[in-house]
């Protein structure tokens, strides 16, 4: 399933190519990668591993894990780097792939030697900020991503951002400021730009690998110095189940839906209530999927408060101190079970709630990406790190932090230059967690428009005090910084312009009218609608409560902003509570009647790769005296394509959970290769094509 | 600290063999190691290959037992190591290369070796899909092999805590104990260990601990990088080594190991002396390019991993085996040449039954002794 239409994100029609997977002629975007394509052909069962013919589907999306890949002419590669081309004939993987009898012999050639001053691993936010900061400053640069575009994740992020307007555009959104970040890089003569390109190893002899996979190339760059930008990975969760397709990260879910627009799923559960798992169910929505709910072990939303409440007022449940029991299906995801926790995050299996979904969101957290930066330190290279390589934080914070750290890097290789201590402090304020949380009550007094600014919780962001054309919103000076409550006093013309930009949807607009008891309510609105003047919808309140209904008068969309402003007339006396439009019925929302699992936690699997389980591990920690990760490579934890990515950060809650002391635990080496990189790249055989 | 009769310093290739052949003959024994558990020092670098066909008396002799033990691992001792009777193919591609190859075949079959001159079909047929044009043929030795250093490790390791041994890790070795000239005592960062017998087998730091007995013994490692590939269903045996040098480096070599992984290495010339153990820039472009010339359908294999091992050399290219003179109890078992994994096995027999019971094979200790001339050349390195 693709998706038609979608209140943010336009949709491109494409080429059509024809495909076929195991036989069967389908037709997907050229271009797209071919996991999209399967996908949106319905097809989520990719390989069948060796142990125990386990069915296995996209999980990262983002290159690192393998997990994606198939048979495509007759090689195994991964399905979400591959764009699809006409007539590809694609393959599900079982088990080892047949390396083809091709013979004949080719000439290879040594890689192509480049040079920098500075070489920058990651074009993400921070990694171009960086960039331009130290190509205005004359350094060399060269800037290196992985992938076809500049901007990193920003690509993902169709929501506003948070932040301040003069230093990280907030209340533009993620995508259009990867573009305007990418303007930055690609105008600067000395920064030079190597997308496709993956740095697979930064050698102890001063030197990266890289390899650029289109070109099948393998390229070598010396630098003086190194940023590594490389961002950070999802982190997971180990769970029964939780190797079906269907489970999968939630920047996987946004690469789907939001950059491939590809309808994933019909409906999700979502683990984790930080801004991760909250923005993937606000995306989830706004892609017509359904979301039966969100939970996190922790007793609180971690996340945006204003982000958590616009998901509730929008109809999901948020469901804190609870975890996930177990995922189960015939091969893929099909029913998801949930129950709360006792003190010791224990689950209380008779509070067991299933729902029947076909995906599970996994989004519960972030661990920085930061094996370069060691090697970099290994080599005795000058290296930082900045972005979520170094501190897992917002993409506001990244682009203020990559800038410090390109001045940085600029005085480490004998630039005289400073930093504006005003850098680093807004850096430091851009990363805050979110703060106190106040209660305000509001009141509709006198005739005329006023913003009723639902904002309760102290987060980084000002641009509805940017965008007031009476200059009326005001921070509060509680702390000083944009940390502080907005507050309105003075004029308000109606203009609207506080409500299309606030991120967290946080702000209405309300006016007492002639007939007694009644108010008119402006509402931002980030969804398709039909709504015609007076049609009726169900208001929400702040955290969700049911409000009843209200009539609407007019819808506006504004383009620049691509919100409706839905203008209702609503009682009186709701005018100051109503914040929401409810968008998803609530049947959706209920769990089967009879929970239906069996609590097998052992089966968890921990390394994905070689498909190694939470049993397993506690059965060697018994049979043998384990206190070192690289013990585990005997049952083969990490041992795979992707190098411990995913379970070298889950394994030492095993361990401790079989018994060996937290302190005790000494961790893998990591050694390169980043990604697998075939020889005919290595040895530059000349193969490749832009 | 509990006394033991002997403490075994390096819990490698060589150390934790030794371990458990010395506590199944009644002796108390602890492994001391200053890494964090068995395997991490050069054991996990090894790439795999188990042979006997050496060109030397005694490493042929302890190849042969080496080989002997890994066979009985699984059917007598319960541990799959994953070992393949693959044999080790050596192809020729020039009149040099062949000739010199054969000339060796004597002197191996006069030491009982199983290895063979076979034709090019030969060769392909075990290989398929290796570069006819130019292939001349090669030696085949079908009786080596090669296993999982990671799993043979961990058998041994398992074998030993059963037979109770000790082992102590994250302990580095600072010193002795002697009286009379003779053990008392180990040393280390972590307090004393009260104990009789000492065996040195720390592979490339071998030669740090035998100075602490006044013993300099020329052990100068020098180090190899290796990689390892995606899986793919197996279409070869053999170790295959390539031994015609180019401008950079000597030979190479590979095989399909039981994971189905193909596994890589190669001898850079210049040598690279020392102990660094960063991965280097050099290697992949290397290596690769001589593997595709040798077995071009390898350009479509994905490399997974790459590291980098040290080889702790000998100037005669034999281990360091034998009783030290000067200190009673103190026993060298150092200099493995990067064969450690090949020969710990074999060796752990024989020093176990000369510690234990003062039977010595002579040959063995004769040619591998520390107080040996080291002026001899190792033929087929």
């Amino acid at each position: 399933m693709r998706i038609t239409k979608h209140p943010v994100l336009d949709i491109q029609e494409g080429k059509r190519v024809s495909f076929t997977f195991d036989g069967q002629p389908l037709v997907g975007k050229e271009g797209e990668m071919v996991s999209s394509a399967l996908f949106a052909n319905g097809i989520r069962t990719f390989s069948i591993h060796a142990v125990g013919d386990a069915p296995q589907g996209l999980f990262c999306a983002n290159g690192q894990c393998a997990q994606c890949t198939v048979i495509i002419d007759g090689l195994p590669v991964k399905s979400c780097i591959t764009p699809l081309k006409e007539g590809m004939e694609i393959k599900t993987l079982v088990h080892h792939p047949e390396l083809p009898a091709d013979d004949q012999w080719r000439p290879s050639q040594p890689p192509e030697e480049l040079s920098c001053q500075v070489l920058i691993v990651g074009a993400g936010p921070s990694g171009i900020t960086s960039a331009v900061e130290l190509a205005d400053l004359g350094f060399s640069v060269i800037l290196v991503d992985d992938k076809n575009h500049l901007g990193g994740k920003l690509v993902l992020q169709t929501h506003k951002f948070f932040g301040s307007m003069a230093d990280c555009y907030a209340g533009t959104r993620g995508t259009d400021i990867g573009k305007i970040l990418e303007d930055e890089a690609r105008s600067r003569e000395n920064i030079t730009i190597m997308t496709s390109s993956t740095v697979v190893g930064i050698y102890s002899d001063g030197k990266a690998g890289i390899y650029q996979d289109r070109l099948e190339k393998y390229v070598h760059v010396s630098f003086e110095g190194l940023i590594v930008a490389t961002g950070a990975r999802e982190r997971s969760l180990v769970f029964p189940g939780n190797d079906l397709p269907g489970v999968f990260g939630a920047g996987a879910f946004q690469t789907l839906v939001n950059r491939d627009l590809v309808k994933s799923s019909d409906r999700v559960l979502i683990v984790g209530c930080g801004n991760v798992g909250l923005i993937g169910a606000y995306h989830a929505l706004q892609a017509g999927i359904e979301v039966v709910g969100l939970l996190d072990i922790a007793p609180a939303v971690t996340g945006y408060k204003v982000h958590a409440d616009k998901i509730k007022r929008m109809g999901v449940p948020i469901y804190l101190n609870h975890t996930l029991i177990g995922v189960k299906g015939d091969g893929k995801v099909e029913q998801a079970t949930i129950a709360q926790v006792d003190e010791n995050w224990n689950p209380l299996v008779e509070t067991a709630k299933t729902f029947a979904v076909d995906t599970v969101l996994i989004a519960v957290g972030l661990s920085s990406a930061d094996e370069f930066y060691a090697s970099g330190i290994e080599g005795g290279f000058p290296v930082l790190k900045t972005g979520d390589a170094n501190e897992i934080a917002e993409a506001s914070s990244a682009m203020m932090g990559g800038r410090i750290i390109g001045r940085e890097m600029a005085g480490l290789l004998g630039s005289d230059v400073t930093i504006p201590p005003e850098w680093s402090e807004k850096a430091e304020i851009l990363k805050s967690h979110p703060g106190e949380v106040f209660e305000r009550s509001f009141e509709l007094l006198g005739k005329g428009w006023k913003p009723i600014i639902h904002c309760h919780q102290e987060i980084p962001c000002n641009p509805c005090t940017s965008v007031c054309p009476q200059d009326s919103i005001h921070l509060s000076d509680r702390t000083g910084t944009i940390m502080d409550l907005p507050e309105f006093s003075g004029k308000c013309i109606g203009c609207g312009f506080c409500v299309l930009i606030c991120p967290g949807l946080a702000i209405t607009l309300a006016r007492r009218v002639k007939d007694e008891g009644l108010a008119e309510l402006v509402l931002p609105h980030e969804f398709e609608h039909d709504y015609e003047p007076g049609d009726t919808v169900h208001l929400r309140g702040l955290e969700g409560v049911d409000l009843g209904e209200g009539i609407v008068k007019a819808a506006r969309y504004n383009k620049k902003h691509r919100t409706s402003l839905i203008t209702l007339e609503v009682p009186i006396e709701l005018a100051t509570e109503a914040v929401g439009i409810l968008v998803q019925d609530e049947e959706i929302t209920k769990p089967l009647d009879e929970a239906d699992f069996t609590y097998l936690p052992d089966n968890a699997i921990v390394c994905r790769c070689e498909r190694v389980t939470v049993g397993e591990i506690k059965e060697f920690v018994r049979e043998n005296d384990v206190t070192d990760i690289n013990q585990l490579k005997l049952p083969r934890l990490a041992m795979g394509a992707c190098g411990g990515k995913t379970c070298l950060d889950l394994v030492p809650r095993v361990l401790m959970q079989a018994g060996v002391a937290r302190e005790e635990i000494h961790p893998a080496t990591h050694r390169p290769l980043t990604v697998e990189v075939p020889m005919k790249a290595l040895a530059n055989l000349g193969g490749g094509h832009e | 600290m509990k006394t033991y009769d002997i403490v075994v310093i390096g819990a490698g290739s060589v150390g934790v063999p030794l371990a458990y052949r010395l506590a199944v003959r009644g002796l108390r024994v602890l492994v001391v190691d200053k890494l964090s558990s068995v395997g991490q020092g050069q054991n996990k670098a090894a790439i795999g290959g188990i042979r006997a066909t050496h060109s030397d008396r005694a490493k042929i002799k302890v190849g042969n037992a080496s080989l002997d033990v890994v066979r009985r691992l699984l059917p007598e001792y319960g541990q799959d190591v994953d070992y393949i009777e693959g044999g080790y193919l050596f192809p020729a591609y020039s009149e040099e290369i062949a000739q010199g190859l054969k000339n060796l075949l004597p002197l191996q079959k006069s030491f009982g070796l199983n290895i063979n001159w076979i034709g090019p079909d030969e060769v392909k047929d075990r290989c398929p899909g290796i570069l006819a044009e130019g292939l001349l043929g090669g030696t085949f030795s079908p009786e080596d092999g090669h296993l999982s250093s990671l799993k043979m490790i961990g058998a041994f390791h398992r074998l030993a805590c059963q037979a109770g041994v000790d082992f102590l890790f994250n302990t580095e070795v600072v010193g002795f104990d002697l009286e009379k000239g003779k053990i008392q005592a180990v040393l280390t960062d972590k307090g004393k260990i009260n104990c009789s017998h000492v065996v040195n087998a720390a592979g490339a730091y071998g030669r740090e601990i035998s100075l602490m007995v006044g013993a300099d013994l020329p052990v100068y490692p020098d180090s190899h990088e290796a990689g390892v590939t995606e899986p793919v269903k197996r279409f070869f045996l053999p170790m295959l080594v390539d031994i015609a040098p180019d401008a950079q480096s000597d030979n190479y070599y590979f095989y399909q190991n039981a994971e189905e992984q193909i596994v890589f290495c190669i001898t850079p010339r210049p040598k690279r002396m020392g102990t660094d153990r960063r991965s280097t820039s050099e290697f992949l472009p290397m290596v690769i390019p001589r593997m595709l010339n040798l077995y071009p359908r390898l350009r479509n294999l994905k490399v997974r991993r790459v590291w980098r091992g040290l080889y702790p050399m000998t100037p005669d290219g034999k281990p360091i085996v034998g009783f030290d003179q000067e200190v009673d109890g103190f026993f060298h078992a150092i200099g493995m040449c990067g064969q450690g994994l090949m020969l710990g096995p074999g060796l752990a027999d024989m020093i176990a039954l000369a510690i234990a019971e003062g039977q010595e094979d002579e040959e063995v200790f004769a040619d591998l002794s520390p107080y040996r001339d080291f002026s001899g050349e190792e033929l087929l390195k």
